[in-house]
């Protein structure tokens, strides 16, 4: 087991320092000066710049600098902020971004498997059929549409009651998140709820489970102990590139929702061209979605015997 | 048992019937593509998808109206609105009506969408006077509105609003205003009701009449029609989705056929060649995969020097291709590696096949099923992603429609003009809807493995 | 006294099916799978069911298993019983459970047979806890010693491993043991040796053998291998298309083969022994399709002594001798000719 985590370990590392480098060349293909734009500047903090990311130098020494800040966790100065060290910026805004992504990932995991397992238990059946047609309701929908949407009935549904139940914008507590998170969720849990039924199906049909029953297994053991927990490894293998869909995807919710995370920080410099901002946070979300990716292959390798075993 | 006759034993011809063949021996895509018939649901979603390409091609011979047009007197309405409009006389400016009947805030004439012209008497114990309007009543809370014009004097006691007039109904107030030119609680408020109205020569201008149909002031025509009804700007919602279509559908159809193109290549070479060659590129093609999808979008987006705000179809092609690729790439190497050990391939060799026959005849058709899957699935995907962009202002830009700017644009008034935010979002749902349950439909029809199962 | 402790009428069989039918919905139609079989098995004897892929053999028992899902699958006609117990669509008779408590099964291919995600030793030792209410130790425990009665060294260790772990052969030691737990009166074998090598074969039959003589359990055992039967069996049937063509004891259904059908798979047998320098044999032609099913014998296309009659009836079963029949209108007092490599009743010995 050990050797297996080590050995992604340094894999992830190579991905990180890959990501970093195509970072780096693309933005370092922007056309024009990064630092003339419509903002003024004094010439000393241009100076200060200048010499710090030394964009007066071949662009083989400037990738140079850049990784070696990298390597010391040094992500710059914002371009744009000029007093905000871009760490400052992500240690701020991310775990409110983390927060609301690992929150959106447990509802669609749970939710997932949950109602997958379901319709394959009730398939054909009613159950099944009112899931599946949520699901594709879940997968077709936009997501903008959705967050919209849901704000909007929160809005009527608050109204209604005559109180505020559940806050509709904004960040603070528990309360914020629920919703939000569940928006976030709604697609990834569709998506999963899709997999696991067809997993469930491909396991139910499979050959040991015929074996269980000809022991007299009853259908509730069969169900945990046979189908479940052979059904659930093709999600945990999707959860990895799930949880970066979530997070990436992030945004929007943050815009709708007004949460102050970092994606929409993202979007805003963007929006702006703050190139160390940007820079910083592509690394950094690239970084931490190849470490959430890592430790969703070791859960997998808990799970499934034949991987932690084998090479 | 009734009694048989010698007869019945005499013996029947030998082989006579060894090899009867009761059912036809259907191709593989023959018989896939009777079960995708057979599969309901596919096959609506098939006809959703045809259809869909034919609205977005021949759909702008057949509507044939400019998206970019505006129809300003029938901005923002939702489809099926009443589109009467009264011919008036051209517009000549107004300076209040002297010796008008009445007291107190009033209409001095009706209110059409050429302009409302209205007066009133001096509030008591006003300084001046400044005139709100609204789309809702002013209630307890005084909430006047939009502030139209300000008097610091009782000397103007008339006032005609130009502004943005659409037919509906508008709530005006006057609120009279202290010694320092504040307002205060005494108001008036009047409810007015707008009718529409144009000129001939508009009428003239924007084709709806004829010179030859001798229409006079006081006839109602029919203005513009617009069967999905009109966006913020007034421009017609079918033309819009029509073109929003061609982008949408462009990168959506587009990107997934080059980038899946581009995987089986490589993914292709990869399964073929084995060994190294193969362990290094799924290696790079691992990287790839782990870059973090839109960041990357909108990194390539500036990469190429396009702004935020500014329209970016083709990076966005390129970097969908450039992302996306790698997915394809491992299926198809995976389903290479599985060919190439199962007994047919070695049968074949044995028979003498060489490789380019092996190619063509046993690996791409075996293939195909999974490459046509994967496409059919990347298609809805690629759409959502540009939707998804368009929607924060990163794909495509104003004035070029998608239904992704589009719903952007919609969701900004919601509550008022529903339906400019739900075609733009309808047809994206049900092109990804029909998109999917299609690949569904595929994947069962293709996979002899899955078909006992649903 | 069987194993159970439980009085025996051992003059009673164990196992009687009768005129058993099961059809399947498929999207390509009806398939009749079995049409008519019957059978009987007594205490501590061997029945061997012979035929080639897609006679029936398996449908028929994993019917008496309740192992057929149903939809698609239907029970048309017939019954099972065991100990004179209905047993089709039941779960336990007499107040125990039917499934892996009166009647343990092994399957043709122990790799997918097996739970991957599991211990062996938890695999074998959960009927314990679902019949016997063992505790999870005491299973375990028990499921070591059963590992040792199927001859699988180091049990204790083994029993901690993964069917990953496992060659084909030691996984179907464990199936076996697994499948004996609750010490059935009946084994149920599919097909147990069809995907191990010859040498592991015979040792998993002589396993099989061994365990019979220690708990007096009966065994079904499936095959189409003659060499197996040969081996093992007490008792042979014979399926083809979905019926029983011939059955009765091992040595009257090898040496007085009564069926054409039989004879046929007898010489279609390689073998090794080098006075007999001939070309193999194969039956010509394939299998009747069971989406329309003939009216008359379902062998009638291949048999190369095929009548009028059999392309138009079912034969019914003739009864030779003792408890051997053949179900071919060859037996039938009016049938002209009498091939001799078919067996008569009153054919001299």
């Amino acid at each position: 087991m050990l050797s297996y985590i080590l050995k992604r370990l340094a894999q992830g590392i190579l991905t990180v320092w890959f990501i970093a480098t195509a970072t780096f060349f693309a933005m370092h293909n922007v056309p024009g000066d990064p630092l003339t734009n419509d903002r003024a500047m004094t010439d000393t903090t241009r100076a200060n710049l200048e010499a710090k990311y030394g964009l007066d130098q071949p662009i083989t020494t400037q990738y140079l600098i850049f990784l070696r800040n990298l390597s010391r966790g040094d992500f710059g100065i914002s371009f744009v902020q000029e007093n905000r060290e871009v760490n400052d910026i992500i240690r701020e805004h991310f775990p409110v971004s983390a927060i609301l992504g690992v929150l959106a990932v447990i509802f669609a995991a749970t939710g997932g498997v949950l109602f997958g397992a379901l319709t394959a238990l009730y398939r054909n059946r009613f159950p099944d059929y009112l899931i599946m047609f949520l699901v594709i309701m879940g997968i077709s929908v936009p997501s903008f549409v959705v967050a919209a949407l849901s704000q909007l009935s929160l809005v009527t549904f608050n109204n209604l009651i005559g109180f505020t139940v559940l806050p509709v914008a904004g960040w603070g507590t528990i309360l914020h998140m629920l919703v939000p998170a569940l928006v976030l969720g709604l697609s990834t849990m569709a998506y999963l709820t899709r997999l696991m039924r067809s997993s469930m199906l491909e396991v139910t049909s499979s050959d040991y489970v015929r074996t269980a029953k000809s022991k007299g297994v009853p259908a509730t053991r069969i169900f945990t102990r046979h189908q479940l927990r052979n059904a659930i490894l093709p999600v945990v293998t999707v959860l990895g590139p799930a949880i970066a869909a979530i997070t990436t995807g992030g945004f929007v919710v943050e815009l709708v929702f007004a949460i102050p995370g970092l994606g929409r920080y993202f979007v805003e410099a963007v929006q702006q061209l703050d190139y160390t901002v940007i820079m910083g946070t592509t690394v950094f979300y690239g970084a931490f979605l190849v470490f959430m990716v890592i430790i969703v292959d070791v859960v997998y390798g808990l799970i499934d015997p034949r991987v932690r075993l084998e090479t | 048992m009734s009694e048989l006759s010698a007869s019945s034993f005499a013996p029947i011809e030998a082989h006579q019937q060894t090899q009867v063949i009761s059912r036809p021996s259907l191709s593989y895509w023959q018989d896939a593509w009777i079960r995708l018939k057979a599969n309901k649901r596919a096959l609506v979603s098939l006809y959703i998808v045809i259809g869909l390409l034919l609205f977005t091609i021949a759909g702008p011979l057949v509507w044939q109206v400019d998206p970019a047009i505006q129809d300003i007197e029938q901005i923002s309405q939702p489809p099926g609105t009443d589109r009467g409009a009264t011919i008036v006389p051209d517009y000549e400016p107004w300076f209040g009506t002297q010796g008008l009947p009445g007291s107190g805030l009033r209409l001095a004439e009706p209110a059409n969408s050429q302009a409302v012209r209205m007066q009133w008497d001096a509030l008591p114990g006003a300084n001046g006077h400044r005139v709100y309007r609204n789309l809702f009543p002013v209630g307890s809370e005084l909430a006047y509105g939009i502030p139209l014009a300000e008097f610091l004097n009782n000397d103007t006691l008339y006032f005609e609003d130009r502004l943005d007039l659409q037919p509906g109904r508008f709530y005006y107030s006057v609120v009279a205003l202290d010694a320092r030119g504040q307002i205060t609680d005494q108001y008036q408020s009047l409810t007015v009701d707008l009718e529409r109205v144009t000129t001939l020569q508009e009428a003239l201008e924007r084709g709806l009449i004829d010179a030859a149909d001798n229409i006079q002031i006081g006839d109602e025509i029919e203005l513009a029609w617009h069967p999905l009804g009109t966006d913020y700007l007034g421009r017609d919602l079918l033309a819009r989705l029509m073109a929003g279509a061609r982008v949408s559908l462009f990168i959506g159809i587009g990107a997934p056929f080059l980038f899946v193109l581009f995987g089986v290549v490589y993914g292709s070479a990869a399964g073929f060649m084995g060994g190294r060659a193969d362990q290094l590129m799924m290696r790079f093609a691992d990287f790839v995969v782990a870059l973090p999808f839109l960041l990357f979008m909108i990194l390539f987006k500036i990469a190429f020097g396009i702004g935020p705000g500014e329209s970016g179809v083709f990076p966005m092609l390129v970097a969908m291709v450039v992302l996306l690729w790698p997915a394809t790439a491992r299926l198809v190497r995976g389903q290479i590696l599985q060919i190439r050990e199962q007994g047919y391939i070695s049968a074949s060799q044995l028979l003498g096949a060489n490789t380019s026959y092996l190619i063509m005849r046993h690996m791409i058709p075996n293939t195909l099923g999974v490459v046509l899957v994967t496409v059919t699935f990347a298609i809805p995907s690629a759409i959502f992603t540009e939707a998804f962009l368009s929607f924060i202002g990163m794909g495509v830009a104003p004035p070029t429609p998608s239904w992704g700017s589009m719903s952007n644009e919609g969701i900004k008034t919601m509550l008022t003009t529903p339906h400019e935010l739900f075609f733009p979002a309808l047809f994206i749902s049900f092109t990804v809807l029909a998109f999917n349950l299609l690949g569904d439909g595929l994947r069962d029809a293709l996979d002899a493995r899955m078909r006992n199962v649903e | 006294m069987s194993a159970d402790g439980e009085k025996l009428n051992t003059d009673a069989p164990l196992l009687e099916v009768e005129n058993l039918h099961v059809e399947f919905d498929t999207y390509g139609g009806t398939v009749e799978a079995v049409r008519g079989v019957d059978f009987t098995v007594d205490q501590g004897q061997t029945l061997a069911i012979v035929g080639e892929s897609g006679c029936g053999k398996s449908v028929t028992v994993q019917s008496i298993m309740g192992l057929i899902p149903m939809p698609p699958g239907r029970i048309t006609a017939g019954s099972a019983r065991l100990r004179g117990h209905e047993v089709l669509g039941r779960n336990r008779i007499d107040g125990k459970e039917i499934r892996g408590r009166e009647i343990g099964m092994i399957f043709q291919d122990p790799m997918t047979s097996l739970n991957p995600t599991m211990s062996i030793g938890a695999q074998i030792a959960e009927p314990l806890q679902v019949h016997r209410g063992y505790s999870a130790t005491d299973a375990f425990a028990e499921a070591v010693h059963l590992l040792e009665m199927s001859k699988i060294p180091e049990a204790a260790k083994r029993a901690r491993q993964y069917p990953f772990e496992f060659s084909g052969g030691m996984l179907q030691r464990a199936m076996i043991a697994m499948a004996i737990s609750c010490k059935p009166s009946i084994l149920i074998a599919d097909e147990p040796t069809t995907a191990l090598d010859v040498t592991i074969q015979a040792q998993i039959l002589d396993l099989m053998q061994d365990l019979q003589k220690e708990t007096g359990m009966a065994i079904i055992l499936i095959t189409h291998d003659l060499g197996v039967v040969a081996r093992m069996a007490d008792e042979v049937a014979v399926m083809y298309a979905g019926r029983v063509v011939e059955h009765g004891s091992a040595d009257d259904v090898f040496y007085r083969s009564a069926h054409p059908y039989t004879v046929g798979l007898k010489e279609a047998m390689p073998t090794n022994d080098p006075a007999l320098q001939h070309e193999l044999k194969p039956i010509e032609g394939s299998p009747p399709d069971l989406f329309a099913p003939p009216r008359g014998c379902g062998y009638c296309a291949r048999c190369p002594h095929a009548m009028q009659v059999c392309d138009e009836i079912t034969p019914s079963d003739h009864f030779l001798h003792d408890h051997h029949f053949s179900r071919c209108w060859l037996h039938h007092e009016q049938a002209p000719i009498k091939p001799e490599t078919i067996y008569f009743k009153d054919a001299k010995a």
